[in-house]
């Protein structure tokens, strides 16, 4: 099952309250979901007069998936106790992810004069001619 | 027929696989008259009063401009008051026909095959199995798939037909198909035959580079996971790059729009019918509900299904001393309520979708356009992925129910749930690229 031994905070958690780590890891998920969907209720911040822009809305869906796929994986996944091989295999596709990512730079109709040179080497002949 | 060491598996046990489906079936009609024909005729007639005052209204030239407004928004509240009712029972119905059918096929199949003579020894090993050989059944599986899906577009022409939705009905449509769903069924039923024996001695070890010394199981379960990721990954890259060039409201208020561009031309997302304050101005905490709901389901049932692993692995576990000492009095039961738990949860997220995309088509973001196309395309391989988990989910149920699982051979349930989290996992990356950005 590849549970690993806790350590750290993991450990203080389980011994303080006699939970296990697929327990606090269900209640960071929900907790992290409630926020996520949260976001997108509120126009401002609420209590204050600050607007919710799409930055921010960027920035919190961007950053609570990333924390909600890092517990997903970690532990319902059980990579963390799992051999590296598994972790590199799931990490592989990664690679293909970020050149799609690439590829979509390159094909949007802004990509030659919004994108920077390092994402274009050689083909600013597209607005040099 | 009994678990532990002992792996001899009566006949008559997948006699219990049709007697749960017939239950499964059972629970599906009563779910339909409950919904579809009892609340949702209510909920019909309610839509056909309010449609009706709205044409009246429409007709009487002394009906203020705000009245009326007011009777359209009272006549598209019962509509999708309505379709979600028939949607949720029709749903219902459906997906447990699905389950019953399969599981009661499979279970049909084995049930008339030729009873095995099975060699004990002492211990009640069964020295024939403790090996666990290669099986053909993936094979015949993909053979049926390979079939079902060659013959797709006249299965679906003639499943319109069918259905009454247009088009003329030519048996020879549904031929080829037929056929490989038939294979699939097979293939299914000896899979099951060769695993429900399976009590997790002699599961195969690779003996060779990157995975020397796992499970082979475990490892194939990973490459094959690797190749959902691009399959999502495609989706998710193709809605970016289309969404670069769509001029939506976010796009227009911050001045991203070609310049000239008018508030006529904003292109609407999925989020801005559901989100509240979207742009389509349907958005509210009720459509955004069923969306929201759903991605607590994955999570709850994505925990649920380790709980049944880690009750199975466990070698001393106890019953709880609250309440839940009623659904989980020993270990087996245990095992087998979290999977229905898991079941159940995943069976609400396949309903609540569909509701959900009623009253999408109904507010009009249909099929027919770049935005709803990548969204139903995307969103509907996702419930495609999830629905073909709960029938894998179905063969889990029955195995715990009679089988069972335990610290020996609960790697079936870890192995099942690695594919259950990915699906969880690419929820977490759908839901906010298309509900909430």
């Amino acid at each position: 099952m590849g549970e690993h031994a806790a350590t750290g905070l993991e450990k203080w958690l389980i011994d303080k309250t006699g939970k296990d780590i697929y327990f606090w890891n269900f209640q960071v998920l929900m907790f992290f979901t409630l926020f996520e969907v949260g976001a997108v209720f509120f126009e401002v911040i609420p209590g204050t007069d600050i607007r919710i822009t799409r930055f921010m809305v960027w920035a919190i869906l961007i950053v609570v998936g990333i924390i909600k796929g890092y517990g997903i994986a970690a532990y319902f996944m059980h990579l963390r106790g799992d051999p590296r091989i598994y972790t590199r295999t799931a990490l592989f596709p990664v690679l293909f992810v970020l050149l799609m990512l690439w590829g979509i730079g390159l094909s949007n109709p802004e990509a030659i004069t919004e994108l920077p040179s390092w994402c274009t080497p050689d083909w600013d002949y597209a607005t040099k001619r | 027929m009994m678990g532990g060491f002992n792996n001899h598996v009566d006949n008559s046990v997948w006699g219990r696989a049709v007697l749960m489906a017939g239950a499964i079936l059972t629970i599906g009609v009563v779910a339909f008259a409950a919904l579809g024909l009892g609340v949702g005729s209510v909920k019909h007639d309610t839509y056909y009063e309010a449609k009706d005052a709205y044409y009246a209204a429409m007709n009487d030239p002394t009906v203020s401009e705000e009245e009326l407004d007011h009777l359209h928004h009272e006549e598209i509240d019962a509509h999708l008051s309505y379709l979600t009712y028939w949607v949720a029972g029709v749903t219902i119905l459906a997906i447990t026909t699905i389950y019953a059918i399969f599981l009661g096929i499979g279970g049909f199949i084995n049930s008339i095959q030729p009873q095995e003579d099975h060699g004990h020894d002492d211990h009640g090993h069964d020295d024939h199995h403790d090996e666990h050989h290669g099986s053909a059944s993936p094979i015949i599986f993909c053979l049926g798939v390979l079939l079902f899906l060659m013959g797709f577009p006249e299965f679906v022409e003639g499943m319109r037909a069918l259905l009454a939705q247009g088009g003329t009905f030519a048996p020879g449509d549904m031929v080829l198909s037929t056929i490989g769903l038939t294979i699939i069924m097979i293939g299914v039923a000896n899979w099951w035959r060769e695993d429900l024996p399976f009590i997790g001695h002699g599961e195969q070890i690779a003996t060779s580079a990157p995975f020397e010394g796992e499970h082979i199981r475990k490892a194939g379960l990973w490459v094959f996971i690797m190749s959902e990721v691009m399959v999502f990954a495609t989706f998710f890259s193709s809605y970016l790059r289309i969404r670069t060039e769509w001029c939506t409201k976010w796009a227009f208020d911050e001045g991203k729009c070609s310049p000239g561009a008018t508030e006529g031309e904003i292109v609407l997302t999925a989020s801005d019918y559901l989100r509240p304050g979207g742009a389509a101005g349907t958005g509210d905490f009720w459509t955004m509900l069923p969306g929201a709901v759903n991605t607590f389901a994955l999570i709850i049932s994505s925990y649920t299904i380790v709980l049944a692993l880690k009750t199975a692995k466990s070698k001393d576990w106890e019953a709880p001393k609250n309440a839940l000492r009623y659904l989980l009095p020993d270990k087996k039961t245990a095992v087998r309520n979290y999977l229905i738990a898991t079941l159940l949860l995943g069976s609400m997220f396949i309903v609540l979708k569909l509701v959900e995309w009623s009253h999408l088509v109904a507010e009009g973001f249909t099929v027919g356009t770049v935005q709803g196309s990548i969204f139903y395309v995307a969103t509907g391989a996702h419930g495609l992925h999830v629905f073909v988990g709960l029938l894998v989910m179905l063969y889990l149920v029955f195995k715990a129910d009679t089988i069972g699982y335990d610290e020996e051979n609960g790697q079936g349930i870890e192995y099942f749930g690695l594919y259950w989290h990915f699906v969880d996992l690419a929820w977490v990356v759908i839901f906010p690229a298309f509900y909430l950005y």
